[in-house]
């Protein structure tokens, strides 16, 4: 599997480490509700199919992404920086 | 469902601490007697025995990322035959014969769930993780016991789905609530 990283290029799966789905969401900062920190650190969707996701490039440019990739085939299908997306 | 737990839990409208997994295993051609039973190593997180036939059997860590594809990539191939080096140097001229990759359910602490589910009438036996095909007969046994007698059996009663809500996880090494971590 190669990783089209937006700033290096198409890069080898060895250069990246993974996070796991990019959809999670943290509580509110201060937040007390127990049930949305179990959700957010524990419960996944692990869709088959289109899921996106975060790596880090830790051997290239060191930026996190966020890479839409098919689960039953590896094929993928998108990467942007998730600093872009934070901020668009 | 190994693999599959959290498609099927999605018909049931559930959501579950599972992620679904590649996990490789190795074949390498057929030599003479050489391993008499199973070894694994911890250190290195990998295992090997000997068919009938004569071929060694291996394999190590999962992938790493969400797979449903039964298949692997390669930096893992080198990662299992790096910690067989390790741990056995004669294996170095050995040949790899074949590879697969299996699909495993992965929870977030790397330990099973044996419970009831939120639903009336539904039991959940499912995130085996690598264990699932040796675990069978006493997940099972155990499982049977859950489903006759309304209560977990005494050996399983850690095994609660609800176990990463209160914080009562069964991380055995300590190593993170990420299933890739395990």
């Amino acid at each position: 599997m190669r990783i089209p990283c937006p700033f290096c290029g198409e890069r080898d799966l060895s250069e990246f480490s993974y996070l796991g789905d990019a959809g999670y969401r943290r509580p509110e900062l201060g937040s007390e509700n127990i049930e949305e920190f179990y959700e957010t650190v524990y419960l996944r969707d692990n869709p088959a199919g289109p899921h996106e996701e975060l790596w880090y490039h830790a051997f290239g440019c060191r930026s996190w992404l966020i890479v839409t990739r098919d689960t039953r085939t590896h094929e993928i299908l998108a990467a942007r920086l998730s600093k872009q997306a934070a901020l668009a | 469902m190994a693999g599959n737990t959290s498609r099927v839990a999605s018909l049931a409208s559930l959501r579950l601490p599972i992620e679904s997994h590649v996990l490789q295993a190795f074949v390498s051609e057929a030599i003479k007697p050489f391993i008499s039973c199973v070894v694994t190593f911890g250190a290195g997180h990998f295992y090997i025995s000997q068919s009938d036939k004569g071929g060694l059997v291996f394999g190590g860590d999962i992938d790493g990322y969400n797979s449903y594809a039964q298949r692997g990539n390669l930096p893992m191939v080198e990662d299992v035959c790096q910690s067989g080096m390790a741990l056995m140097p004669a294996l170095g001229r050995v040949r790899v014969l074949r590879s697969w990759g299996g699909i495993m359910d992965m929870t977030m602490d790397g330990s099973p769930i044996i419970d009831r589910a939120p639903l009336e009438g539904l039991y959940i036996n499912a995130g085996w993780c690598y264990g699932g095909f040796k675990a069978t007969p006493a997940s099972g046994y155990c499982f049977a016991h859950l489903l006759a007698r309304g209560e977990p059996h005494e050996t399983a009663r850690a095994y609660r789905l609800d176990r990463f809500a209160t914080g009562h996880l069964l991380d055995e090494k300590g190593q993170g609530p990420q299933p890739n971590l395990h």
